[in-house]
């Protein structure tokens, strides 16, 4: 899981409590622990998965980032070169979705050529009951469409979507012509320097 | 009931010209007197936060290190007396006695004449009647008699009066109780004067004024004024871990007012923890750290597997830890690692079960190091049961990668020479019982080597296995330790009787030694026992302390 090998970074990004480690958790380990206590993320996590999508072979390198307000003035360190940002907020809190405003435009200013994909969470908690919903699903792909992003809700308690977010994020990356020509000049670039390549 | 130096026949010596058991060669920790933290903030960081050096501090001089294009002579010269003033620093840690200001020594006198008292307010100034505000207005503030009974509250506030933190109890409904203590506070600041100590029947009221960040303890433990002056002091550094010390005052200066809670979100549990810990490690009472015993092979071992491993530029240090012991440390040559850092940093592992789930990058700002900036701080356990956690810090914010590759080959050494099994089998069998020392009527010690700032312990044998008696034998430390560290009459030596037991404690300008005897012993018993237990420990050093400090 050496961090040269990854193909894509992606940064998931959002308030506190919002379910960004437990999303990743879904992904990578496809487990979830509901009896464990809240353990707000310091700093940031970091882990990586192979996937295959389009008959191709990507490495996803993510970095599930602390949502706490003063890593904030930090948080470039981790999105700074991110293919796609997931910006993530708790379907039950209305709060939540401010903030999602808040890391659009931060990305929209130092990071261009980052994909946005805003992702509600905790969707099991409003599919048991109607009025926990306190983000309208209408509201946020209005203002998906807006900033030309796109939108998935999921729960990591069920899985639901999850797997589909990150095929889509993999999959639009590598539809993407500008990252066929950099994943081409990369790999040129890798092979001048070593004679040999060779498989570890 | 204390038999001091009187009897010179009577007193243990100890030939200064050999070295105390458990010293090294090299020092690894920076050296420590205990309270030097608190000495240091009366008198040395005060001082040198109100002018916080932010180009020069120690990060930015070793980013500055590694760009050789821009070190011209002139950087060169500032370097030089950089590391003199941080030379100098260090010296006037190391020396510096309990000489506090005048006023506050009357504090500290007058509250030992007073003990067990009834009620007795001191303050340094003309505000006695302060006393009678804090008692009305608590009757009024009290929530319930469980909250009321807690031993130990720590509150945290702004210079506005603004909660911030309260150990027990949510701070936003306390907003009546810090207003009193802020009007307390800055009546007596309005004199030119500050308020140290307040005590009330069994309750001590201890307060620290810091720029922009109050703090008050409120106890009826043990604690002496000192030390709940010394803990105040490691909360203080606990959010300027979190947020740094430049960032904590910029926030203040544009707005007096801010809510600071909005930026320790998620980080209370640290305080908790912190405030924990000091109540059941003497680690934080002694200024030291204690390591894991290993045998001085295998701690060799693994610290040339970091060095090996870990040699990456920018790299300040290499940390790993083991159950809030220390197995090794790495650190970068002329850089020194500040005992209460690494309690913080300790504290930082011990708080979080984050780290447990992936590899982890997060800044960390070690106060004592560089108040003014971050270090980031590679976190990763290297075992699947999750014990032993390695830290590299370093100056640069795009290392990740590196220190992850560095990581990988760490742990393949350590497992190809069988490092990590040796750590989880120390870590398995309990470190050493008193009954191995094998010295009649000794029931349980602690030993500081003060120049490396590392000390060590038995476990905790009969009677002290139930909670209770383990409270009571840290409260006989407590009692030990500020009798001899009192800066109104410091002691070399102490003699005391007690109903339960017998305290002997002393204390040598290579180290500090407590030992805690059955209630029959007497004075002679006791100091021919002490002889054995030293001669015990530097028969055992290789194995107990790390006594040579690899760098990279």
């Amino acid at each position: 899981m050496s961090g040269s090998r990854v193909d894509m970074k992606i940064v998931l990004l959002g308030k506190e409590f919002g379910g960004k480690t437990s999303l990743v958790e879904r992904f990578l380990h496809d487990r979830f622990h509901g009896e464990a206590p809240y353990q707000a993320t310091i700093g940031a996590a970091f882990g990586a998965k192979r996937i295959e999508v389009v008959g191709k072979s990507l490495i996803l390198g993510i970095w599930d980032t602390a949502g706490s307000e003063r890593y904030e003035a930090m948080s470039r360190i981790y999105y700074r070169g991110a293919k796609a940002a997931i910006v993530c907020y708790d379907m039950t809190d209305s709060e939540s979705f401010a903030r999602v405003c808040f890391w659009v435009k931060e990305l929209r200013n130092n990071e261009e050529n980052c994909k946005i994909y805003l992702c509600g969470t905790k969707k099991d908690l409003v599919d048991e009951n109607k009025n926990n919903r306190k983000v309208d699903y209408h509201m946020v792909t209005d203002y998906a469409d807006e900033i030309r992003a796109k939108v998935f809700e999921t729960s990591a308690k069920t899985g639901e979507n999850i797997r589909n977010l990150f095929l889509k994020i993999a999959e639009d990356y590598t539809m993407d012509p500008v990252n066929k020509q950099q994943q081409e000049k990369d790999t040129l670039n890798l092979q001048e320097p070593t004679k040999k390549k060779r498989c570890c | 009931m204390d038999g001091g130096g009187s009897d010179r026949s009577q007193t243990p010596s100890y030939d200064s010209d050999v070295p105390e058991p458990g010293a090294g060669g090299t020092v690894i920790l920076a050296p420590t007197d205990s309270y030097a933290d608190l000495t240091q903030g009366w008198q040395g960081s005060l001082h040198e936060i109100r002018r916080p050096r932010h180009s020069s501090g120690t990060i930015s001089e070793i980013t500055n290190r590694s760009k050789p294009e821009l070190a011209g002579e002139k950087q060169e010269r500032e370097k030089d007396g950089e590391l003199k003033d941080k030379l100098n620093e260090l010296q006037v840690t190391d020396d510096e006695d309990l000489s506090l200001t005048s006023s506050d020594e009357t504090t500290a006198s007058k509250e030992d004449e007073k003990e067990g008292g009834q009620t007795a307010a001191v303050s340094s100034g003309p505000s006695a009647s302060g006393l009678t505000v804090i008692e009305s207005d608590s009757e009024e503030n009290v929530q319930t008699e469980a909250w009321r009974s807690q031993r130990k509250h720590i509150f945290v506030l702004s210079e506005a009066g603004k909660p911030i933190y309260s150990r027990y109890g949510k701070e936003d409904k306390l907003v009546t109780i810090m207003g009193v203590m802020q009007a307390l506070v800055s009546f007596l600041q309005d004199g030119n004067d500050s308020l140290r100590c307040l005590v009330a029947g069994k309750h001590k009221f201890v307060f620290l004024n810091r720029e922009n960040l109050n703090l008050v303890a409120v106890a009826k433990t043990e604690d002496s004024y000192h030390q709940l002056l010394f803990q105040l002091t490691y909360v203080y550094n606990q959010i300027i871990s979190v947020l740094t010390y430049t960032q904590l005052n910029k926030i203040f200066k544009q707005r007096r007012n801010y809510d600071l809670r909005r930026l320790l979100t998620g980080s209370e549990k640290f305080i908790d923890n912190l405030l924990h810990l000091m109540d059941h490690e003497p680690s934080f009472l002694l200024g030291a750290v204690r390591c894991l015993p290993l045998p001085s092979s295998t701690r060799e071992n693994i610290a040339q597997s970091i060095v090996q491993n870990a040699n990456v530029k920018d790299l300040v240090f290499a940390i790993l830890l083991a159950n809030n012991q220390l197995i090794t440390l790495v650190r970068m040559k002329k850089y020194f690692l500040h005992p209460s850092d690494l309690h913080l940093i300790i504290n930082l592992v011990n708080a979080s079960e984050s780290f447990k789930a992936a590899e982890s990058w997060t800044p960390i700002c070690l106060p004592k190091f560089d108040a003014s900036g971050f270090l980031h701080a590679y976190v990763s356990y290297l075992d699947p049961g999750c014990q032993t956690c390695l830290l590299l810090l370093t100056v640069d914010r795009d290392m990740f990668f590196t220190l992850s590759e560095c990581r990988q080959k760490i742990v393949d050494r350590l497992n190809r020479y069988n490092c990590l099994t040796a750590i989880t089998e120390a870590l398995a069998r309990t470190s050493y019982s008193i009954s191995q020392v094998g010295i009649a009527d000794l029931r349980h010690f602690m030993y500081k080597s003060k120049s490396t700032a590392q000390y060590t312990s038995p476990e905790l044998d009969a009677p002290y296995t139930t909670k209770e008696e383990q409270e009571r034998l840290f409260g006989l430390y407590l009692y030990l330790h500020h009798r001899i560290h009192s800066s109104a009459r410091p002691l070399k030596i102490l003699f005391h009787v007690g109903a339960n037991e017998t305290l002997l404690g002393w204390m040598t300008s290579g180290f500090e030694l407590y030992t805690v005897f059955g209630p029959l012993v007497t004075k002679t018993q006791a100091i021919t026992s002490i002889n054995k237990l030293l001669k015990w420990i530097k028969r055992e050093e290789d194995r107990l302390f790390i006594l040579n400090a690899p760098t990279f």
